[in-house]
């Protein structure tokens, strides 16, 4: 980003203000303390969960869930992407499909992986598998329409053998959509995860959090939901900064 | 066999092994009730799931008016304003990385069970990626328009009505489309996790008591729910075709977000 | 005896002057000369060209003629008064491609400086019809832009910059994104409603061709500052004809031209 330091004082600013809000709101009960507990004493709880072995635990549980869904939907939905962009013919025939399929609301089927699978690890990384594969093959469709066809007639053209044009034109040209598409994929991952958690669960911090909604545990819930969010943007700004490294690829 | 005609196909096959299969007795029942059972299970509590519709798409149409206006208002000023949008869109990007639906506990404690919840979870579910989709297509207004209508004389408020709004109708449809989809998702999400009425609520219900046809009952009425939303979408863009060109790419733009904004996460 | 001697001269409708006029962009880390010093005299129902590199202020000066940028210095006059916003009633302004209203058909984006002002529907029609024939597209008006090809898309610019009626008319390299055979089709139509109008044009190019065949007087400009480096009167006789094209006299004003762009490239 070639944002000057300003905004990014800015941007630190205005999330401090927000907690601020949160706290003064609190604070002076404008909202009922019971139902917004205030800004530091939900950190301070979350500091003690981070102690907590059984939230741990939950962490590990769901960090292996999603890792599990994610190392599965990401080699098979490319794979299939990829044999998808292809083939011209496949792709007519396979992308109004694909399209439809990916703009269902996957969440009603959940029940369906309870059902089959049962309550437990395999439902639920079934689950974040079936939220992920779709978009991983659009997005390695999509990297694969990006390469450009004057590269590869230009490779073709000096006699580059099969294996070089994959990786030195594909690859390349590719790579940016890819982590793009990897990004996007994990947030679908996790949403489906922490989603198959809360709905039907022995354990995972989906489990927790809903749990400590259903007992009115505000503290505890909002720290869930602090830490969750900032494991997530974490994540994804990483991700995009990996991504910007790249991104001279792009054109 | 041309492309379209193989799609057809497959979709037919589709069908027809969904009612054989299970029929057959390869796929047990309780995975995948057959076709037939699943449309007679429908049809026989027909008013409960009459009912039940009724609930969801009140809940649908108020997430709708707040997520799809309040984002595409937003969308429109910080699109349109270089500060802020250089502000806060990378910080509204970011937050689209969490799964919002950790919200919704939080809900129901403020709320209740009751469709509030609902409304101000998929309200918050449809909005950002509407805001989003909004202020991404605001950008792609043509800057050749507006020196044009400048060049006649065009007051502020002449550019706004005559230029700016017309120039953003597509994005604006865009925008519904996206929100609109995410406010199916999370209205029914949230029915089905913890409620006492609505389509997802129902799914839930025969689900802990194992009743697979009433389950896939209730989930083909959200598919047609989402179907019938997109067909409805499609149709409207359609009839504003002619505005498709009245960005500098408004097509590419929307395709550009599309991967990472247009769909439901779950 | 000198009753008259005091009194100004009214300037004639459809003279531009333009006298020492500098325009400095800022950038953060330091400032940039687009113009400098430049003065020029367009007397009225002349078709001036002005030609250079990129970066040379040409479209610069013309968004000044047209009130859509001030600059930093100097003056500039149309029909002897100063323009510092745009006057549709003393300049109307041709761009590029695209910047016609896709939503609007092609009588309704003629009608559109009309409809800004609140003209009634009926003179608005009827004046949009007007322009519409005069550029060659009567029957058409009922099209959106998609559906016409660039060729008349531009002529529906021109019609748009001509319904008012103003006696200049700026084109900011209008026929730059049109296929060599348009464009020549195009420079010829211009040259038709220009002696049909009597209208005063400045128009900016690249092209040395097109400032040739077009121009009665041809302005070069040079980058970094830009400033004026030649101005060249074209006498070839009117109406011009592709034949003049390859004569000695086009060839030799293009080279001319070509040797001053070559320096400052």
């Amino acid at each position: 980003m070639q944002s000057g330091l300003g905004v990014k004082a800015a941007r630190v600013a205005i999330v401090v203000a927000l907690f601020a809000i949160w706290e003064i709101l609190s604070r002076t009960g404008i909202v009922n303390p019971r139902l917004l507990p205030s800004a530091s004493d939900t950190l301070v709880t979350l500091g003690d969960l981070l102690q907590r072995a059984s939230v741990r635990k939950d962490l590990v549980v769901t960090a292996s869930e999603v890792a599990t869904a994610f190392a599965l939907a990401v080699p098979v939905g490319a794979l299939i992407g990829f044999l998808i962009a292809e083939n011209r013919y496949f792709a007519e025939v396979a992308k109004p499909l694909l399209f439809f399929a990916f703009s269902i609301p996957k969440s009603i089927f959940l029940p369906m992986f309870i059902l089959v699978f049962g309550v437990g690890f395999s439902q639920k990384v079934g689950f974040g598998f079936f939220s992920t594969i779709f978009i991983v093959i659009m997005s390695t469709t999509t990297a694969v329409e990006s390469v450009k066809v004057e590269h590869l007639t230009v490779a073709r053209s000096y006699g580059a053998t099969p294996m070089q044009t994959a990786f030195r034109v594909y690859l390349p040209s590719m790579l940016p959509v890819l982590l793009e598409a990897l990004r996007i994929s994990m947030i679908f991952n996790l949403t489906g995860v922490i989603l198959a958690e809360m709905y039907a669960s022995r354990d995972g911090i989906g489990h927790q959090i809903a749990t400590w909604g259903e007992n009115f545990q505000m503290k505890q819930l909002l720290a869930g939901v602090v830490m969750i969010a900032v494991i997530a943007i974490a994540f994804n700004e990483l991700v995009r900064w990996v991504e910007t490294r790249c991104s001279h690829w792009r054109t | 066999m041309s492309a379209a005609t193989l799609r057809r196909l497959i979709v037919i096959v589709l069908i027809a092994l969904w009612e054989i299969l299970p029929r057959a007795g390869l796929i047990p029942e309780l995975f995948l009730p057959s076709l037939s059972s699943t449309l007679a299970a429908g049809w026989n509590e027909a008013g409960e799931y009459g009912h039940a519709l009724a609930v969801t798409l009140y809940e649908v149409a108020i997430s709708m008016a707040f997520a799809c206006g309040g984002g595409i208002l937003l969308g429109a000023i910080v699109g349109s304003l270089p500060r802020p949008r250089i502000l806060i869109m990378p910080m509204v990007s970011s937050l689209y990385a969490v799964p919002l639906v950790i919200l919704y506990p939080v809900f129901t404690v403020w709320l209740g069970i009751g469709s509030e919840s609902k409304i101000a979870f998929a309200s918050i579910y449809g909005f950002l990626p509407t805001m989003l989709a909004t202020a991404a297509g605001i950008q792609t207004i043509d800057p050749q328009l507006l020196l044009a209508a400048r060049s006649m004389g065009a007051t502020l408020s002449q550019r706004l009505v005559r230029v700016i709004i017309p120039a953003a109708i597509p994005t604006v449809l865009s925008g519904l489309r996206v929100g609109g989809a995410l406010v199916i998702v999370g209205v029914v999400v949230s029915e089905m996790l913890i409620s006492s009425a609505g389509i997802g609520y129902l799914i839930s219900r025969y689900r802990t008591i194992l009743d697979s046809p009433h389950v896939f009952a209730g989930v083909l009425l959200v598919l047609a729910m989402a179907i019938a939303f997109n067909a409805a979408i499609k149709w409207i863009e359609r009839k504003a075709a002619i505005w498709q060109t009245g960005t500098r790419a408004g097509q590419t733009a929307a395709e550009e977000i599309a991967p990472s904004t247009l769909q439901p996460a779950t | 005896m000198q009753p008259l001697a005091n009194i100004t001269p009214l300037k004639p409708a459809g003279a531009i002057e333009v006298r020492n006029v500098g325009q400095i962009f800022k950038t953060t880390t330091q400032d940039v000369v687009a113009l400098d010093n430049v003065s020029l005299d367009v007397k009225p129902g002349r078709f001036v060209v002005l030609v250079g590199p990129s970066g040379c202020g040409k479209s610069t000066l013309l968004m000044m003629m047209a009130g859509l940028r001030q600059q930093t210095s100097g003056t500039i006059t149309i029909s002897g008064a100063p323009i510092p916003e745009p006057d549709p009633n003393r300049v109307g302004v041709v761009f590029q491609e695209a910047s016609l209203f896709p939503w609007l058909t092609a009588e309704e984006n003629v009608e559109f400086p009309l409809a800004l002002r609140r003209v009634k529907k009926d003179e608005r029609r009827a004046k949009a019809q007007d322009a519409l024939k005069l550029v060659g597209l009567d029957g058409f008006g009922k099209r959106h832009p998609h559906e016409l090809s660039g060729g008349m898309k531009q002529r529906v610019s021109i019609a748009r910059g001509l319904v008012q009626d103003p006696p200049v008319l700026l084109m900011d390299e209008p026929f730059a994104a049109l296929d060599e055979q348009t464009r020549m089709t195009m420079g010829d139509e211009l040259l038709r409603i220009w002696a049909a109008t009597g209208k005063t044009v400045v128009f900016v190019t690249h092209s040395l061709t097109e400032a040739v065949y077009l121009a009665d007087e041809v302005i070069v400009m040079s980058p970094r500052p830009g400033r004026i480096v030649d101005h060249l009167q074209v006498s070839l006789p009117r109406p011009r004809t592709y034949e003049m094209l390859s004569g000695d006299a086009f060839g030799s004003l293009r080279d001319r031209i070509w040797r001053h762009i070559r320096k400052s490239a």
